[in-house]
């Protein structure tokens, strides 16, 4: 007797094979290749890291200190806590609604301290993400590097965040201007001054989108990097003017930005 | 039918592109640059020439009632098989095509060469069909990302072609610039093969 293939029976049976195999066969495949896909995703975050470091060719094992930030206290975080950095990283809405122990990533070079922090936002079709350098100066915040990278941006256009031409105009901005409100952006028909870099024609959408991922990621460590920033005018105030002990400890309680 | 033919037809005669006019969209997406092009070239490929493969071995037992549906998982298995294998051995091409790799799914070429070729034909001619179609379909895609990013970039594979006297041409860097450029391709195409032109 031949099978109607058009049968009720025949289809249902024919349907629970079928994704039987398929499913058998994609979860083998995800599996087995789970463990290169995550090492390819945790070497990348690494990379990224030391390049906005600036630090591109050097190991990112050994050299930086990770950290977490809480109510603006730096802590260092042990070995064994590291994957859960890197998964933090990894999840980049969890990481957009993060308002405490945030992730932060600290290198000393030549007696320079930098910070480097994620940085996660919206684009023009989706996630916009990377991870930006800050240094402190005497009297500013001024960004060393900065790595971007996108999951669907026009190519050519804002897509092009995640080139070095790109990011290269970022080095040696300062974050905040005069009256200490936070300046950096990527400027839509030329930067029109020392705090702006040039946005992407074609791609204002996306520059939209950098400026919002800059100024709100940054803006979460903002008590973090403050008190670093007044830290280092205290040493320098101290250093010219004091001679006890008890006015140093004031200035480094009085906010900054006064001299202006 | 003849299997040589079975191959060149859709490299030029019958091109999936320029002729049948499928798959136009992933053309205008992944086609400012030659190494995605490329890439998304070879993995239609793939995807075309197995799906033909699995889709012919199964026609005989294939309930007619649900074919669509089945062709639809096979497919979509495949498209999962090259996106997970890009991820793991291929990062950064897989990151610069990001959702363009699971948009082969929708591929109008893939499922077209299934309905049309592969549940009428044996699997060896089947096969060969799908590689042939991925190839044609490859080789319009691969043209069009030359003259964008030479044209859009100054630059081939990203090397630099042009030097500092250029201004890259932002235009070509736009989708629309790519059904122009298939356009000029079908315009070519057509003035030499005299039988495609309609009377």
């Amino acid at each position: 007797m031949a099978i109607n293939k058009n049968s009720n029976g025949y289809i249902i049976i024919y349907t629970v094979v079928m994704v039987v195999i398929v499913g058998a066969l994609l979860a083998f495949l995800a599996t087995s290749l789970k463990g290169k896909q995550d090492a390819n995703v945790l070497n990348e975050q690494k990379v990224s890291i030391m390049k906005a470091f600036g630090e591109a060719d050097a190991n990112f094992d050994g050299v930086v200190t990770m950290g977490r930030i809480n109510g603006g206290e730096f802590t260092v975080v042990e070995k064994a806590d590291q994957q859960a950095v890197f998964e933090l990283l990894g999840n980049r809405k969890a990481l957009g609604e993060a308002t405490d122990n945030l992730p932060i990533f600290q290198m000393e070079k030549d007696g320079v301290v930098k910070y480097v922090l994620p940085i996660v936002g919206k684009g023009l079709w989706g996630d916009i993400w990377g991870y930006v350098s800050l240094q402190q100066t005497e009297d500013n915040i001024i960004i060393t590097g900065i790595v971007m990278d996108h999951a669907g941006e026009t190519p050519g256009l804002g897509a092009e965040i995640a080139t070095a031409k790109v990011q290269d105009m970022f080095a040696g901005k300062a974050l905040y201007d005069a009256t200490g409100a936070f300046a950096v952006r990527m400027q839509k028909g030329g930067a029109k001054n020392e705090h702006q870099v040039d946005a992407i024609t074609g791609g204002t959408k996306t520059c939209d989108g950098v400026n919002a991922m800059l100024e709100t990621s940054i803006g979460k460590y903002e008590s973090f990097l403050r008190g670093a920033e007044a830290e280092v005018e205290a040493d320098t105030a101290a250093a010219e003017e004091c001679t006890c002990g008890e006015c140093c400890e004031e200035e480094i309680v009085e906010p900054i930005n006064e001299e202006e | 039918m003849k299997l040589s033919k079975n191959f060149t037809n859709p490299l030029a005669a019958n091109n999936p592109v320029i002729v049948q006019i499928l798959g136009i969209c992933s053309a205008l997406a992944v086609t400012v640059k030659l190494e995605p092009a490329l890439v998304m070239g070879l993995s239609v490929t793939f995807v075309t020439a197995f799906s033909n493969l699995v889709m012919s071995l199964l026609r005989n037992g294939l309930p007619s009632r649900i074919r669509i549906i089945v062709q639809l998982v096979v497919i979509a298995t495949l498209v999962i098989v090259v996106d997970q294998f890009l991820r793991a051995y291929m990062y950064d091409v897989s990151k610069q095509l990001s959702v363009y790799v699971g948009l082969i799914i929708t591929n109008c070429i893939v499922m077209g060469r299934v309905e049309a070729f592969a549940l009428g034909n044996k699997p060896w001619d089947s096969f060969v069909d799908g590689v042939a179609n991925g190839l044609g379909y490859a080789f319009i895609l691969v043209l069009v990302a030359f003259f964008r990013e030479f044209f859009g970039s100054g630059s081939l594979l990203g090397f630099k072609i042009l030097g500092d006297w250029y201004t890259p041409n932002a235009l070509m860097l736009f989708p629309p610039m790519a059904l122009i450029i298939i356009g000029c391709i079908i315009w070519v195409h057509r003035s030499i093969n005299k039988d495609l032109q309609e009377k």
